[in-house]
């Protein structure tokens, strides 16, 4: 019995399975133990067994050699884990007994955390004893996930990860060595209550501990580990204070969420409007890691080698650790999972079973780890713990880890990349702009490009593409992604997946584009920056390739009736853009102003004329003359016959587009869609160039004017201001006036009347497309008697008196009391106003005085203080196109739109505007800005009467 | 804005043939304001403290408004009844008589003049 004080054990995760795998490599392994220690104890005339551990200065540690756990005198069941904080603690014991020719197996241990019970099973064989522990939960696992213990090198695809492990394994009790000796700071096995932090630092001790050079495997002696360990602390500094709360807070999100990883990614996925695309490739890279790890067993014992042959012979058992293992946790091998669990695991083994999730400067440090699986962890977790979770993004930016995260894009190893990748998709998520701004200073915008022009992985290119999409919200990284990213995005991503062929193959048909994640998030992170002014839209315009590619996309999304989704909505979104104010950008424009005779030869200078009528309030003595000239010229409207097919921005504005924008609007029942594609006829049928005016005919020749008009009755308020603008720019044309005057102008009432009293709770109408309504209104009126006419006809005066009268908003009062004027200008028809109850004098008075007002103002002078700044700003920069507009300021390209979003974010926007709308949702913290409008649902003028009792209103 | 000096507004005569919409009768308006209400909620009145029945919603081809009946019109009379010192209940059972097919309101409209200074003057 003397010799028998063995020590050992692991308190590992196995199952039943493996422990007979295991039987063989212990028995051996106890073989030599036994006669390390009878070596020891001869020598060093060790008493017994201390209780609790073996006394400091004892030369234990080689015969601490392979796992264990714990040690324990033989016979003696005293734990040593007996933890202080008892509640949390796990006590783990694991009992040798050496009692040959008696096999027995005993259970000893049972602990108790967070309710776990863990049992552990001790065997003894019948030579030597031998411990086989089996954890129902709380295995402290290796970087692969599998136990530490067993020498299970770290499954992950690295084979380095193997080295960590058998650095600790190897090297007499290296486990216990390094652990320990760093905590108890000598003591070859410091007592239960020392370790006590010590196991706060599991993970560091791991971590760096493994650092140092290797000791032999008897070699790392107690001072080794003192040696060595320091140097953790310093690593760490952040560590030993902060360690046991953090220590307790993260754990107990562990625990509640065990598979942090899966669900976060699941719940990414479940966010990202694309979410069905992600969750596979979650999916696999779970998945992926245990055959990862096992390929790598090979190697990584390999390097293990010098350790003895026990271990090689164990690889076979590893694999049927794993699956064990896995039981019973699901069989989820999620990955975060076991990186938290793992880097307790060396502490746990020991003494303190409990494991500890590493403080956030750990992980940090970790990323700089030298060993590439450690790497590829701490990014997976930083991934992990930044999902939905603004402080710790904050946190992680503080502590300087975005460029720890931007330089692993570069790493040689794509498992790095790729957990870099993830953890900066997810920190460049959310309103926080710091983060973004940060990564752009470390140059992570240019590292990103590189790592999608090299990667194959399509993993890797959703992770970069998507980071992109989030960078790309933030206004300031806008051209710093055009500069860096714009070719390679648009010839990695966009002309390959849209199908376009530069050149195509005459004899086979062309390409469908395909909707993949990657152009998804590709296309998102272009709407984002197209919308980034003049420059930014020059450069895309002339991106070879790219509109050509997008033009493609949405005609194959047509031609399958496939209009619905998110990358359509991107494309459609980034031709609006482009499509914006491209009489005033794009080369060459000035040789189709209109001012020249162009090829419409008279019917382009009449065009012209009537808009120069029309912008003066006394345009009314022109009509009626004109309208059948009118008539003629526009329905004889001869297109210009082309030499050579359009490319490139050309096909903006070729009238060839105008079918594919009103499909989209026949077809999509995504609003955000609809809102492009009528926005981008609206951008189109702005401005007083040749092109526009083809625009214009080509709407109505195509039969695209119903079509608009039936949008107006969307329950979408975004829709019905697009289609409203897009209808005013298009009556500048003299025959699609009339034709709107007639049929539209029903519908364009009853959303003034819908504005005064909703039909529907919820339904009510943004200032800004009343605003947009009755400016339509007044453009169809103007100069048009008998629009004013259908305007009287369809009840409007009566709608726009009562909004005068009771809108909140000063713009709708002032918008709609100019269309009053303009009918009151009309005097043919003051008689039938008076029958309705307006009397001549009153009206004339209406007419002179307000007359004087309406003249004058300016722009400016519709800046009214009592607005909200945000709106002030916005109108500022959205220059006419969403004001109420003295029609007389503002030539027609006032009227264009770019993306709306793009405006806003700066700064002053609330909550559901700005940046997140596009970023990629990748992003947890998706959920929390619903992806909708980018614009405040609340009217802030509303706001002031909500805290008011709500009048009664009763219908008789 | 203070009001112009000098606005009188002549009352209109409004005659509502009620439409009978299953069991109900229905006039195809709705009202607001009341003395038992806040005037100063009441968005069509020029004198926010003025307590009176105002005609806050027509629908849409209903006989109000084949009747004339506008929004932002305020009730004087109903079938000769006084409704400008009334509860909002008081306003609703009136106009809502089973007994009565036909209600004539006596109402006053502001000017669409009236409006646009409003508006110009905000």
């Amino acid at each position: 019995m003397e010799d028998c004080n063995v020590h050992s054990a692991a308190s590992i995760l196995a199952s039943v399975k493996e422990q007979e795998a295991r039987f063989e490599r212990l028995t051996r392994a106890l073989e030599q133990e036994r006669r390390h220690v009878a070596l020891q104890l001869e020598r060093a005339q060790q008493p017994g067994m201390v209780s609790g551990g073996v006394g400091g200065g004892q030369p234990l540690p080689m015969a601490w050699q392979q796992l264990v756990l714990q040690e324990q005198s033989p016979g003696s069941q005293a734990s040593l884990a007996t933890m202080p904080e008892a509640p949390d603690v796990l006590e783990e014991t694991v009992t040798v007994e050496e009692d040959p020719g008696t096999p027995t197996s005993h259970v000893s241990v049972v602990t108790s955390e967070d309710g776990t019970t863990r049992r552990t099973e001790t065997k003894v064989t019948k030579t030597v004893k031998t411990v086989t522990t089996r954890t129902v939960r709380q295995v402290p696992l290796g970087p692969d996930g599998l136990p530490l213990l067993d020498g299970g090198p770290p499954l992950g695809p690295f084979a380095d990860g193997a080295l960590d492990r058998h650095f600790l394994l190897r090297g007499g009790g290296p486990v216990a060595t390094l652990s320990r000796a760093y905590l108890t700071s000598g003591g070859s096995f410091p007592e239960g209550p020392e370790p006590r932090d010590g196991p706060s630092y599991g993970s560091l001790s791991r971590g760096l501990g493994m650092r140092p050079p290797r000791a032999g495997p008897l070699g790392p002696g107690p001072g080794d580990g003192c040696f060595t360990l320091p140097g953790h602390r310093e690593a760490f500094p952040v560590g030993p204070e902060s360690g046991p709360p953090g220590g307790r807070s993260l754990p107990e999100r562990f625990q509640a969420e065990p598979y942090g990883l899966e669900d976060d990614t699941r719940s990414l996925a479940a966010d990202d409007e694309g979410g069905p695309e992600l969750e596979p490739d979650y999916g696999t890279a779970t998945r992926r890691r245990p055959e990862c790890g096992r390929g790598l067993h090979t190697r990584a014992y390999e390097d293990a080698a010098d350790d003895g042959s026990e271990l090689l012979g164990e690889r076979p058992a590893f694999s049927a650790v794993t699956a064990p293992l896995a039981q019973p946790e699901r069989g989820s091998l999620g990955s975060l999972d076991r990186l938290v669990r793992r880097s307790p695991s060396v502490d746990s083994a020991r003494k303190e079973p409990r494991w500890r999730d590493p403080e956030l400067p750990e992980v940090l440090a970790m990323l700089r780890h030298p060993v590439d699986p450690v790497k590829a962890n701490a990014a997976a977790y930083l991934q992990h713990l930044c999902f939905e979770n603004e402080g710790i993004k904050r946190r992680v930016r503080q502590l300087r880890g975005l460029p720890l995260l931007v330089a692993l894009l570069d790493h040689p190893r794509a498992e790095v990349r790729r957990r870099a990748c993830g953890a900066l998709r997810n920190l460049s998520y959310g309103r926080d702009t710091d983060n973004k701004a940060a990564i752009r200073d470390c140059g992570g915008v240019p590292a990103l490009v590189r790592l999608l022009r090299a990667a194959r992985d399509n993993e890797v290119r959703e992770l970069v593409t998507g980071t992109l999409w989030n960078l790309s919200s933030y206004e300031p990284l806008k051209m710093a992604i055009i500069d860096h990213g714009l070719q390679t995005l648009t010839h990695e991503v966009i002309v390959p997946h849209s199908g376009w062929e530069r050149e195509p193959n005459e004899d086979s048909k062309p390409r469908d584009a395909e909707w993949t994640t990657v152009f998804k998030n590709t296309s998102g992170c272009l709407r984002n920056v197209s919308s980034d002014g003049a420059e930014a839209r020059r450069r895309l315009r002339e991106c070879e390739g790219l509109v050509d590619a997008l033009l493609h996309a949405l005609q194959s999304a047509v031609g399958r009736k496939d209009t619905d989704n998110k990358s359509v909505e991107n494309c459609v979104c980034i031709m609006r853009n482009l499509s914006y104010h491209v009489h005033k950008e794009v080369p060459g424009a000035d040789r189709y102003q209109e001012a020249e005779p162009g090829p419409l030869g008279s019917a382009v200078g009449s065009q012209r004329r009537r808009r120069d009528d029309a912008s003066c309030f006394g345009g009314k003595k022109a009509k009626g003359k004109k309208d059948g000239e009118m008539d003629r010229n526009f329905d004889t409207l001869d297109l210009p016959k082309r030499t050579e097919a359009a490319k490139g921005f050309e096909l903006l504005y070729q009238p060839e587009v105008v079918r594919l924008y009103l499909s989209l609007l026949t077809e999509s029942r995504n609003f955000n869609t609809l809102e492009a594609a009528a926005g981008a006829l609206q951008n189109l049928s702005a401005g007083n160039w040749m092109w526009a005016t083809y625009i214009r005919a080509t709407v109505r020749k195509e039969r695209g004017l119903p079509v608009l008009v039936e949008l107006l009755q969307s329950e979408t308020d975004k829709v019905v201001r697009a289609v409203a603008i897009a209808l005013r720019n298009l009556s500048l044309d003299r025959r699609n006036k009339d034709l709107i005057g007639s049929y539209a102008m029903a519908e364009l009432v009853r959303n003034l009347r819908n504005a005064q009293s909703p039909p529907r709770p919820g339904a009510h109408l943004e200032e800004d497309t009343v605003v947009a309504v009755l400016n339509t209104i007044h453009e169809i009126v103007s100069d048009s008697l008998d629009n004013a006419r259908s305007l009287l006809q369809a009840r409007g005066v009566p709608a726009l008196v009562a909004l005068v009268a009771s809108s909140q908003s000063v713009r709708e009062a002032k918008a709609a009391s100019h269309v009053l004027q303009t009918v009151w200008s009309y005097k043919e028809l003051r008689g039938t106003l008076q029958k309705d109850g307006w009397t001549k004098a009153r009206f004339q008075l209406a007419a002179t005085t307000t007359k004087g007002p309406k003249g004058a103002p300016s722009p400016g002078g519709f800046d009214d203080s009592t607005l909200p700044l945000v709106d002030k700003s916005l109108e500022g920069e959205k220059t006419g196109s969403r004001d109420v507009i003295p029609m007389d300021a503002l030539g027609p390209d006032g009227y264009s739109t770019v993306d709306r979003r793009e405006r806003r974010p700066r700064g002053t926007c609330s909550a559901g505007e700005a940046s997140e709308k596009e970023p990629l949702k990748l992003d947890p913290s998706r959920k929390a800005p619903p992806p909708g409008p980018s614009r405040p649902t609340v009217r802030l003028v509303d706001a002031v009467g909500d805290a008011k009792p709500q009048p009664v209103d009763s219908w008789v | 804005p203070t009001p112009l000096p000098g606005q009188d507004v002549a009352p209109q005569r409004v005659e509502i043939h009620k439409l009978r919409q299953g069991e109900n009768l229905i006039l195809g308006f709705s009202i607001g304001g009341g003395i038992d209400q806040d005037p100063s909620q009441n968005p069509f009145s020029e004198d926010k403290t003025d307590k009176g029945i105002y005609v806050t919603r027509v629908s849409e081809g209903g006989p109000a408004e084949i009747a004339g009946l506008q929004i932002g019109d305020k009730i004087m009379q109903v079938n000769g009844w006084d409704m400008t010192m009334v509860t909002h209940d008081q306003a609703r059972k009136r106009l809502t008589k089973r007994s009565e097919e036909v209600v004539r309101l006596l109402v006053t409209r502001q000017s669409l003049q009236k409006a646009v200074q409003q508006s110009m003057l905000s």
